[in-house]
């Protein structure tokens, strides 16, 4: 007994000394505005990509040398990022650089004026300012900008396809709504993987399919390419929502069709997007619809595990009037610059010219390529291939996830690529002057934030129904005024005046 | 089944309890089988899909790239330190409160039990629980993960209720022999109490073991989060949604699926392991025979 006191006592003892060193807080100094010389204090918090990077490492080294900073970034778990946010906005311990993504909480923030407005000052920086205004245009709260945009393609919508299947089968990529039955009756019937059973689709959806947020959902793909609006369109003045536009309307009535006939999965509205994928990935699938275009070569790898001699193509949405995609946000995310963290102008300028030389060619490189013949190898036409792909997913991705970049269409070493690879980003490329805009996408409406969720639930939820045959044009119909009585009408409203307002 | 049912509708009631149970349990187990299969399943069979729940093709692929860095094992250290020194703090502490409030001479008893059951019903929220941490300055350190909820308000009235059980005769005749109170809590009490001490030593060790929200509210230093945290970010990582990732053209050597459950078993194996060696505490029968009535 007396020897457990002793060892009680000690662990006690031990737990004290613990408290009283372990008690020391954290603050970061603020450093006072300084002349251009001086080496800038950068913090930065994000939500973490794959493993948290260790602090000092090469790549950090290489962007504090070249950017003349001391860079500091706390790497967020993706799990919990929005109550993270919200902590950290109400205990205002915010970095000098917050990456958040678009919601009600960050638009509330926004508008209560913590963070520094940067529209009018991104003019004096070079790169920045060289960049397509809808990046910016997207992320803009009541006409103005405070955040800067983490990049990422706006036109990324593409048909991806087994080209084995159709040059078998004697089919070209659908273009109007009566080819994509055709195509996709004749992939279900006509047996392509020749396994003698009736189980390969044209398209196999997933319940994200009419993702009422998304400008990525296959439905507004469908449709825009038929000339749909994407999610909201502006007719005299007016905006209406998608669904009340006839394209829109001819595209569910395909998709009704379709399942009609059995020719699409019947179980689509309650599919999970991992089992749409697997569906593609074993062989049984036509055409892929929930990936992008520059993905296209992924897609041929995944089917090529299970089916080695599958063949892959991607061809950009055309519809009756050409190429025609839904604008994405065109980000994943946004820095904002707190004024709690960042005390001056100057010192604001000086973290925006920090993000600038980030577009540089040599950071870019750095950013998406990695460090010379540790991640990639030049090749003699004086591309970057890629030396370890698992060791630059481990230190560099998280890096060229994080901060402003351009993979393929920056300033950085140019990436040798797989024809089909270089042929997926050329749709995205030449995808850029035909986006159709989303005008609703920065529009505050009251009634959203209220009930945006049931308004959309209602929709999406009589569109399956309407898909599925339980609902006629007439029940479709009734729905639409029931979303209109239940806060549709107000929503149009509101949206009209924000727009107009605009304008 | 026990030999003694002569009668039919005994045995048909165990046969039936027996079959329920058997039923609930593959109910269970099925669910885990398939994770530990699918985690050491080669990738091009787990594409398949379908329920896996015997791979033909076995391969540590999974576990490879997941012990590849040092991350794993480093949130599995944290969790085991905060879980063991946690769990420790758990139990003195809780003993420590529980004991007086069962006696029933202690002044303004009732007072305390109100004051206790008041935070079960209502807590300040997570913003303001947030500011009192941050003031004890422990934000970014191992003790805002084992100090706030050191002592479960529930835990704590059912110990106190179980120390109530103990026969105040041992405390008077360890009072004639000379003992201090403190020395009758750890000397007498608490050995009497193994079986509630099991119980709660498992109910707060499989807490900290589970320990997430927190860690993320308290830590912002990526080397010290334990392992749910790391678990977590696994998963979510693995489930690629389109529109989220840069691009989606970054070759993977391995599927993100089998990483999923590989990662899950290896989260979840540590704390089941502790439950075979506290099984023996269960028992009951600890005080027969203490006090002769």
């Amino acid at each position: 007994m007396k020897k457990r006191f002793s060892v009680l006592a000690v662990s006690l003892l031990t737990a004290a000394a613990q408290l009283t060193g372990c008690a020391a807080g954290n603050g970061t100094a603020n450093v006072p505005a300084q002349d251009e010389q001086q080496q800038l204090e950068v913090t930065i918090a994000t939500p973490q990509i794959g493993e948290a990077p260790k602090k000092g490492n090469e790549i950090e080294q290489a962007i504090e040398k070249y950017t003349n900073t001391k860079l500091n970034i706390q790497w967020i778990p993706a799990a919990a990022f929005e109550d993270k946010k919200n902590i950290m906005l109400a205990s205002s311990e915010l970095p000098k650089a917050f990456k958040i993504t678009w919601n009600a909480t960050t638009l509330n923030a926004i508008q209560s004026g913590i963070f520094w407005e940067i529209g009018p000052l991104l003019k004096d920086y070079k790169n920045l300012s060289a960049l397509n205004q809808l990046y910016y245009d997207n992320i803009k709260v009541d006409g103005k900008l405070y955040g800067l945009p983490l990049f990422r393609d706006i036109g990324r919508a593409g048909i991806t396809y087994r080209k084995d299947w159709f040059d078998a089968l004697g089919l070209k990529p659908p273009v109007t709504l009566d080819d994509w039955y055709n195509v996709l009756k004749t992939i279900a019937e006509k047996d392509p993987d020749k396994n003698g059973q009736n189980d390969t689709y044209g398209i196999f959806l997933d319940k994200s399919y009419n993702d009422p947020a998304a400008s990525s959902s296959f439905l507004t793909r469908l449709a825009v390419s038929q000339g749909a609006p994407n999610k909201w369109g502006v007719e005299d003045g007016k905006l209406v929502p998608e669904f009340m536009t006839k394209p829109y309307l001819d595209s569910m009535k395909l998709l009704r069709r379709l399942f009609q006939e059995k020719l699409i999965n019947q179980d689509f509205s309650v599919v999970q997007l991992a089992d749409a994928d697997n569906k593609w990935n074993v062989g049984k699938v036509g055409i892929r619809v929930n990936t992008v275009a520059s993905a296209a070569a992924t897609s041929q790898e995944n089917l090529n595990k299970a089916v080695p001699n599958g063949v892959v193509d991607i061809a950009p949405y055309k519809g009756p009037s050409g190429n025609r995609v839904p604008a994405e946000p065109g980000n994943n995310g946004f820095f904002v610059f707190p004024k709690s963290s960042v005390k001056t102008e100057n010192e604001l300028k000086r973290l925006l010219a920090f993000f600038d030389k980030l577009l540089e060619p040599e950071m870019s490189t750095l950013l998406t390529r990695g460090i010379e013949n540790k991640h990639y190898t030049k090749t003699s036409d004086g591309k970057a291939q890629f030396k370890d792909l698992a060791l630059f997913n481990l230190e560099v991705k998280p890096y060229r996830d994080s901060l402003p970049s351009f993979e393929v269409t920056g300033t950085g070493l140019p990436l040798s690529m797989t024809d089909l690879q270089a042929k997926g980003w050329k749709v995205v490329a030449d995808n850029l002057p035909n986006v159709v805009k989303n005008p609703a996408l920065t529009l505050n409406s009251g009634t959203y934030s209220e009930k945006g969720n049931e308004l959309d639930t209602m929709i999406r939820d009589a569109q399956t129904k309407f898909i599925m045959g339980k609902i006629d044009e007439a029940g479709w119909q009734a729905e639409v005024n029931r979303w209109k009585t239940a806060g549709g009408d107000k929503l149009i409203e509101e949206y009209t005046a924000e727009y107009a307002k605009k304008k | 089944m026990p030999t003694e049912d002569k009668n039919w509708s005994n045995r048909l009631f165990h046969t039936l309890n027996y079959s329920a149970l058997l039923l609930v349990s593959i109910i269970m187990f099925i669910p885990f089988l398939y994770i530990v299969s699918v985690s050491f399943a080669a990738p091009e069979e787990v594409v398949k899909g379908g329920l896996l729940l015997f791979p033909t093709h076995f391969t540590l692929g999974a576990y490879k790239y997941i012990f590849s860095t040092d991350t794993m094992v480093r949130s599995i250290l944290v969790s085991i330190y905060i879980t063991v020194f946690g769990t420790f703090i758990n139990l003195l502490l809780t003993s420590l409160t529980a004991y007086p409030l069962a006696k029933g001479y202690l002044r303004g008893r009732r007072t305390f039990l109100i004051m206790v059951l008041i935070t079960m019903l209502f807590s300040g929220g997570m913003i303001p629980t947030y500011f009192v941490v941050k003031a004890f300055g422990m934000i970014d350190t191992y003790w805002s993960l084992m100090i706030p909820g050191a002592i479960s308000a529930f835990n704590l009235i059912v110990l106190k209720n179980f120390f109530q059980q103990i026969p105040d005769g041992l405390e008077d005749s360890a009072k004639i022999d000379g003992c201090h109170d403190i020395g009758i809590l750890f000397r007498i009490v608490i050995p009497l109490s193994m079986p509630a001490m099991a119980t709660f030593g498992l109910f707060y060790a499989v807490g900290h073991w589970n320990a997430f929200f927190n860690a993320i509210m308290y830590i912002n230093d990526s080397q010290k989060f334990p392992v749910q945290v790391i678990l977590r970010q696994i998963i979510i990582l693995s489930q690629d949604q389109i529109g989220d990732t840069a691009s989606q053209q970054d070759p993977t050597d391995y599927l993100p699926q089998t990483i999923r459950m590989a990662s899950i078993v290896i989260a979840t194996i540590p704390i089941a392991l502790v439950y075979p060696f506290l099984q023996k505490h269960f028992a009951k029968g600890v005080l027969l025979g203490s006090v002769k009535g």
